[in-house]
């Protein structure tokens, strides 16, 4: 075997060379010593499939109130004849099994809650799960048909620090948002999905590994229609070694392509094609009651699970969200509850807080059987370390501030105003952007001066001929556009104790407001 | 708590030796030496100040001229949420405020200007709110004090003269009036301080 020099932990470099080299002094320290299993070899650059199976997504989709802890649950699929398709840990003790016919199961049940099986609904939690699992890899698969979740880790290894680490992550994250994951390691996604489903601890890296983990497996375990299983078994294979050892062209002859593709499948000779998981541009989250739930006390360990996906999403897309919407599923109807933070944010427990606070103010108007989180707007990228930032230093960021101003009142509804050198006072100032404000040459020009200090603008209107008088001084100026003023500027106290800044046209003689004073 | 906290520092409440004087509240110097004696130092910061009264344009945002000019001399903001009538820049200018600091926030939906008040006041490079509120319901205030407590801004809220009958979380409340050339402050409520004078305070309006 070659060994390439750029493999990242420089197994071909003598010891304390690769360390010192000056090319890995922006990288994390690497570890002190080498594992000798070839779990640290240089995989980086092969695929690695990491396969996520949830058995009891249906179970674990529904939220199950305090009380129905102990009470059986069982949910059925729908079909002709109703057959159970999962059910607690209350119904499997009493002898209740995935597959058995629904009248079998209540025969043993005590006043057991019944569910149907709602495939949309579950399409749609494995989504919002490989959005969550995005964070891991770019490449996810999600399989809805089988609950099952493929990604590709092998270029995510290096960041985690190994197949072991990443793993327990994945399952940690799975698990804190309540869901009961098995996860399978291989180097081909067919073997993945097998070592997930049987729950196999061998993580086979390499080709000989990955046959050796899979020989003494049955044959049963094989996505293979039973006819298949049965012809196998009847020339006299038990185990997948078996089947292996087979030439593939007779395998071909015999039973066609379907089988040494698997087998190629399996050991990575053949690729299998993978679609990409591209999450929804406006995340939503979801989750359905065992039972009605009737105060909002109740809603709040399931909201708290929701925000969890939320925030997992979140940083899964390096994103983070200003305002939620909450809708409380009754019956008939839904109670939309929105809420809007200054600050953009992503964490769960943040969230948390003020939606608690929401809810204690809130009187349910119907029981509620479900919660969905709908996200009205994602906000870009850098906001959340930022936030980081300004936390620490105690500063918030400066053009997020002024936007979130904009984005509630209107793009014209925050402005500026830069001073110009025309000399009426109404010309005398722009509105300017808030981005860039123009250098300020001087000082206020003499003729502005002459209309006195005034705090208030007003667009120039008719005003009654006032009382006592403090003049200001006489301004002439506008002949050069066209626009030929003369006005004798003046303070007066009107009857209602108002300072009004007026002026006296020399042209028409009649008195104008131009603002107020004070 | 707040409310205790209110309470306790009551300046008609005696807490016996030592714990009577309530932590003073920072403040600015409001320019003028017969209100600064009232407001005990200025105008305080990081609390919300009403000013009521009526009608707009009688000397009231002048009075603050002072203070305004101090800010933008610290290179901080002062905003301006719903005025009634667009800022003459110049004119601010010439009284030594900086015009590239005078931002204008239009807004007209009650709900609109406490809002912006609250993200106004949470900014750390604000330094003076002045806000035009036309309602007479002091219930939003409360946000708004809690976002003023967590900054050192000043902060003034213009209200009508109805706001007067209205309970409010106001730290210092000052009822305003024009008289002649001169405008009569009349503190109604002052936290933790004595309104020492009966009398109110008169500012010559063509002192400034």
């Amino acid at each position: 075997m070659i060994i390439e020099p750029e493999t990242p932990f420089g197994q071909g470099l003598p010891k304390g060379a690769g360390s010192a080299s000056p090319q890995f002094a922006l990288l994390p320290p690497m570890p002190p010593e080498r594992n000798p299993e070839p779990e640290s070899a240089p995989v980086s650059a092969q695929p690695l499939w990491l396969a996520v199976e949830l058995p009891h997504l249906a179970l674990d989709a529904l939220v199950q109130t305090g009380s129905a802890a102990s009470k059986p649950l069982v949910i059925t699929e729908d079909s002709a004849r109703p057959r159970v398709h999962d059910a607690n840990r209350a119904a499997r003790q009493a002898g209740v099994r995935p597959g058995m016919a629904l009248a079998d199961a209540l025969a043993v049940l005590n006043a057991a809650i019944v569910l149907d099986y709602a495939p949309e609904a579950i399409r749609q939690h494995l989504q919002t799960l490989a959005a969550v699992l995005l964070q891991f890899t770019d490449h996810v698969c999600p399989e809805p048909e089988e609950r099952r979740i493929l990604l590709e880790i092998g270029r995510s290894l290096r960041l985690f620090q190994g197949t072991t680490a990443l793993e327990a992550r994945v399952r940690d994250t799975l698990r804190r948002l309540g869901y009961t994951p098995r996860i399978g390691i291989a180097r081909t996604p067919a073997a993945a999905r097998l070592l997930a489903h049987l729950r196999h601890p061998a993580r086979p890296l390499d080709r000989d590994m990955l046959r050796r983990t899979l020989s003494p497996l049955p044959l049963t375990v094989l996505p293979l229609p039973a006819a298949d299983i049965t012809a196998l078994h009847g020339i006299g294979m038990e185990r997948i070694g078996d089947l292996l050892r087979l030439p593939r062209n007779d395998l071909t002859l015999r039973y066609g392509a379907r089988l040494p593709e698997l087998v190629d499948r399996l050991l990575g000779d053949r690729p299998e094609p993978m679609p990409r998981f591209h999450p929804p541009e406006t995340p939503a989250f979801h989750l359905e009651f065992d039972q009605e739930v009737n105060t909002t006390g109740a809603l709040r360990f399931p909201l708290k699970r929701l925000l969890l996906q939320l925030e997992q999403t979140l940083r899964a897309g390096n994103h983070c969200v200003q305002g939620l919407e909450l809708q409380l599923q009754h019956r008939d109807t839904t109670t939309r509850l929105t809420l809007e933070r200054s600050q953009p944010g992503s964490r769960a427990g943040d969230w948390l807080e003020l939606w608690n606070i929401r809810l204690s103010r809130l009187e349910l108007p119907a029981p509620v059987r479900g919660l969905r989180l709908a996200v009205p707007r994602l906000l870009p990228t850098g906001a959340d370390p930022a936030e980081l930032f300004n936390r620490l230093e105690g500063t918030h960021d400066e053009p997020g501030f002024l936007a979130r101003l904009r984005a509630r009142l209107g793009d014209d509804a925050v402005l500026r105003y830069a001073p110009t050198l025309h000399p009426l006072p109404e010309e005398a100032q722009a509105t300017c952007s808030l981005e860039r404000f123009p250098a300020l040459t001087a000082a206020t020009t003499p003729a502005q001066r002459v209309a006195g200090a005034s705090l208030w603008l007003c667009p120039p209107q008719p005003s009654a001929p006032p009382g006592p008088l403090e003049w200001l001084g006489r301004l002439e100026g506008g002949w050069w556009t066209g626009n030929d003023q003369r006005r004798d500027y003046a303070v007066t106290t009107d009857r209602q104790g108002r300072l009004c800044w007026i002026f006296r046209d020399l042209r028409s003689g009649q008195w104008r407001l131009q603002g107020f004073w004070g | 708590m707040s409310a205790l906290e209110e309470l306790l520092a009551h300046p008609r409440l005696w807490r016996g030796r030592g714990t009577g004087t309530p932590a003073a509240t920072p403040t600015r110097p409001s320019g003028f030496v017969q209100l600064d004696r009232a407001l005990r130092g200025g105008w305080p910061r990081g609390q919300l100040t009403e000013l009521i009264g009526a009608p707009f344009g009688c000397g009231e945002t002048r009075m603050l001229l002072p203070v305004l000019a101090a800010c933008t001399r610290e290179r901080r903001r002062i905003m301006l949420v719903a005025p009634p009538a667009a800022p003459w820049i110049p004119g601010w200018r010439q009284l030594g405020v900086d015009p590239e600091r005078v931002f204008v926030i239009r807004a007209t939906a009650e709900e609109d200007i406490v809002w912006s008040c609250e993200q106004i006041l949470r900014h750390p490079k604000t330094g003076a709110l002045l806000a035009w509120l036309h309602g007479n319901r002091s219930a939003p205030l409360r946000r708004l004090r809690l976002a003023a407590g967590a900054s050192d801004a000043c902060a003034f809220l213009y209200r009508p003269p109805a706001a007067a009958s209205q309970p409010s979380p106001a730290h210092l409340r000052i009822r305003w009036r024009a008289n002649g050339d001169r405008l009569h402050l009349e503190v109604i409520k002052f936290t933790g301080g004595r309104v020492a004078e009966d009398k109110p305070v008169a500012i010559r309006r063509d002192d400034y």
